[in-house]
């Protein structure tokens, strides 16, 4: 999707502020500990991305990270039938369930643990390019979500590596598990800016359906 | 469409919907999510509590300080980490949030490696920790890729002329992390020495030398 969040290559932006911590308010913690703590039924990570790009564009740029974050939890909990959004809306639940049991330092550290996942799955298909090949990114006028930024479209690059068959993003996003060849992509500043300096590259791990033959 | 993956539509009224009739305050939209879940049964406030206390104590840049120091160290280790780094990172018991696909690479006297995130803030947090904010800031993912030499200046880091800067858009689930070169002097130094010396931006790329206390 050509949203506000494909920001790569965009101007306008300022200096960065170097000095920022992790987080500079509690409710940031806690954010992110709501949203690593609550097992969403059902949810995919690529899906939870494409609906935080459903987000209005000016409110995606403007909110702090972990605001998104909150809504985005808020969007995905709704949606899928946990609450409903009146209920959202006045901070409490009409019917309470049994409360959930506490867990402790070590049964956190062991959730960490199993939050370690492989999106790789067996190919379905041979794989059209291998290492060193040229290989051309599509135009790719997507209606939903994709992981090829703008910026690298209809450009040339050298692949790397090639990983097996993941998870394909665009069809995880509805839920799907369609398994398409992976292959991380090198592409040179000049190829994709216009200027820059030839011996800087940019690599991105780009699917096979991203892809063609130059 | 409730239990569902929710489309486009649906999502993008949700969100409308959200904005326009929650609080304008970001905390107490974060309170009224933990009161929500935790009145439906999904987490219990102490849960919540010992999951900042995890990643204040527990997880953080330490980790990944205690990788690179071993690969300065250990030349098996080293080559195993830049085969398979998501194994590697598993053995030592570091494994979580965006260490299964873990991708290592290393900093020479001619490359510098910059990680980025263009389109959301993919970071491997299981070893590393929360991100910066900068990381995670419109300006870092916009600017990264096009000027890598004028952000990594904002960083006090200068590149001399044989430098190329190679950056890492992290656009699938692969994550990386950047092993800086050992700093000269630290010969005999010990794998808990090494590590104190290896900064978290050094494992992102926005720091180049490691300095010797």
């Amino acid at each position: 999707m050509d949203g506000p969040h494909d920001l790569g290559g965009k101007e306008g932006f300022g200096p960065i502020d170097v000095e920022a911590p992790g987080f500079r308010h509690d409710w940031e913690r806690r954010q992110w500990a709501l949203s690593k703590t609550i097992d969403i039924p059902g949810v995919m990570i690529d899906n939870w991305r494409a609906t935080m790009e459903t987000m209005p564009p000016a409110a995606y740029l403007a909110l702090p990270y972990f605001a998104k974050w909150n809504f985005n939890d808020l969007v995905q909990l709704i949606a899928r039938g946990v609450f409903t959004a009146d209920e959202a809306v006045a901070g409490h639940v009409e019917r309470p369930a049994p409360a959930a049991p506490p867990r402790d330092l070590d049964a956190m550290l062991a959730r960490l643990r199993t939050t370690c996942r492989s999106f790789a799955r067996p190919a379905t298909s041979p794989a059209r390019f291998a290492v060193g090949d040229t290989v051309r990114t599509l135009r790719h006028p997507v209606p939903g979500h994709t992981r090829l930024p703008a910026y690298a479209r209809s450009r040339s690059g050298t692949v790397i590596a090639h990983h097996g068959a993941h998870i394909f993003a665009d069809k995880g996003a509805e839920g799907a598990e369609v398994p398409e060849h992976l292959y991380t992509v090198s592409f040179t500043a000049p190829e994709l800016w216009g200027s820059g300096d030839p011996r800087d590259t940019v690599t991105l791990d780009l699917w096979e359906p991203y892809l063609a033959a130059p | 469409m409730p239990h569902d993956h929710p489309d486009h539509a649906t999502a993008a009224d949700l969100h409308r919907h959200l904005q326009s009739h929650m609080p304008s305050d970001p905390a107490l939209r974060v309170k009224a999510l933990e009161s929500l879940v935790v009145e439906r049964g999904l987490v219990a406030r102490e849960t919540l509590d010992a999951w900042i206390e995890l990643y204040s104590e527990k997880v953080g840049p330490m980790r990944g300080a205690r990788v690179v120091a071993r690969s300065w160290l250990d030349e098996g280790f080293r080559a195993r980490l830049f085969a398979n780094a998501a194994e590697v990172v598993e053995e030592m018991g570091f494994h979580g949030h965006g260490t299964g696909h873990l991708q290592a690479v290393a900093n020479t006297a001619d490359t510098h490696n910059l990680i980025v995130c263009t389109l959301c803030s993919c970071y491997p947090f299981g070893l590393l920790g929360m991100s910066p904010i900068w990381y995670r800031s419109t300006a870092y993912r916009a600017r990264a890729v096009c000027e890598p030499r004028a952000v990594l200046a904002e960083f006090g880091v200068t590149l001399g002329p044989d430098v190329a800067v190679r950056v890492w858009d992290s656009t699938a689930e692969l994550r990386y992390l950047v092993v800086p070169e050992r700093p000269p002097g630290t010969e005999g130094f010990s794998e808990d020495q090494l590590a104190a010396l290896v900064t978290r931006n050094a494992m992102i790329g926005t720091d180049r030398d490691l300095k010797v206390a």
